[in-house]
């Protein structure tokens, strides 16, 4: 019993910390979970529909097939369920079924936001980026709330190289959740792959932030070291803006290896 | 840790003192029983050694329990990656490279097939 309510907690860590780890996912279900499904209390329902989602990750699609059936006997109508069977479908690659999955699913309930947001995720398993991008930012101009929604804009721009559009995405993010300091590491991290003084000005001030934030984010000190230095020798930086730059430099290379010395 | 031990004795020193107010206080009113007169209050010397005392014991704790920590709004996330952070589930894709390794896929290997996809 003990086993079982260990892989109960672990999944559910999982779970709240959005990782994928599918395949372990898989294992834990293979080895414990799978033979105790009735033993699993009241967290049955969720955990069934994350080994769902992991079993179509790893194309093991009659065990997302069971998962899904027993769902279904316990809530005939669900419309949650009825998107783990779109997603079935894409996993089989199957896009116009699971979009007309998905059509029924909103048409039934036109506030249903995760059936848009699946359809945002056909259109880019395909790869039909443009095609994404124009569904998502139909769905953030009823759902503006909607932060991971942002964040996946941000990234389909990022895919488009539009680092303009995606690095506003990430300031609206930003203004969700200002304490976050991997946003402000990302943010920064798109000002500096535009280049450019300016973009390399602000690159270095959200950098800061993000080590504000947080002094152990590694990537954060990398890059800080490399935008500091790189504007240590531009041109259009004043002396006294140089030393300063170079200074900074210094002080971030030497933050790198003091955690690398504690990590050690 | 000079100091350390000042701070100790001043709280030591604050918590005698507030007993003996508190002992004053008791003492005061058997006084009062004893000649058979009415409470009125307690002497203001009694209630400024007590008020005394009191801030005496909260300074002194204060420096006692060392530095403060800051407070962050953010703790939870200072563990966190950005690998973990961008993996939204709600935007999942399945067509990856999971696929090859299950034993139930098979792979579109024929050459008709590759012209189908052209």
């Amino acid at each position: 019993m003990g086993a079982v309510s260990d892989d109960v907690d672990t999944l559910r860590l999982w779970r709240e910390n959005n990782e994928r780890k599918s395949r372990e996912i898989l294992e834990k279900w293979r080895e414990t979970l799978g033979k105790n499904v009735d033993k699993l209390g009241n967290e049955v329902h969720v955990i069934l529909e994350q080994v769902c989602l992991a079993a179509l990750d790893c194309f093991q699609i009659d065990l997302a097939h069971i998962c899904i059936s027993r769902l279904y006997k316990e809530f005939p109508d669900s419309l949650r369920v009825k998107k783990l069977e779109a997603m079935c479908y894409e996993t089989n690659e199957n896009y116009e079924g699971a979009l007309k999955i998905l059509n029924e699913i909103i048409k039934t309930d036109p506030t249903n936001s995760s059936a848009r947001k699946r359809k945002v995720a056909v259109f880019k398993a395909q790869n039909k980026i443009i095609e994404a991008i124009k569904e998502l930012v139909e769905y953030l101009k009823i759902y503006m709330a909607d932060a991971e929604a942002w964040q996946e804009l941000s990234e389909l721009y990022l895919n488009e190289h539009d680092y303009n559009k995606a690095s506003f995405c990430m300031e609206e993010l930003i203004l969700h959740n200002p304490h976050n300091h991997l946003l402000h590491q990302r943010l920064a991290d798109v000002r500096y792959t535009q280049g450019g003084f300016e973009n390399m000005e602000l690159a270095r001030a959200y950098y800061c932030q993000a080590l504000k934030l947080n002094p152990t984010n590694l990537r954060a000190l990398y890059g800080l070291q490399m935008v500091t230095s790189s504007l240590a020798v531009s041109s259009r930086s004043t002396p006294q803006k140089k030393k300063d730059n170079a200074h900074l430099a210094q002080w971030a290379c030497g933050e790198i290896k003091k955690l690398y010395t504690e990590k050690k | 840790m000079s100091g350390g031990i000042f701070y100790r004795i001043l709280v030591i020193v604050g918590f005698v003192s507030l007993f003996h107010s508190a002992y004053s206080a008791a003492q005061h009113r058997s006084y009062l029983r004893l000649n058979e007169l009415d409470f009125l209050g307690l002497p203001l010397d009694i209630s400024i050694q007590a008020i005394f005392s009191l801030y005496l014991i909260v300074y002194g704790v204060l420096q006692v329990s060392g530095k403060f920590k800051e407070i962050k709004a953010s703790a939870e996330l200072d563990n966190k990656s950005w690998g973990t952070f961008r993996n939204i589930p709600s935007f999942y894709t399945f067509s990856h490279r999971g696929k090859a390794f299950s034993q139930f896929y098979q792979p579109p290997t024929t050459k008709s097939h590759l012209e189908e996809v052209e």
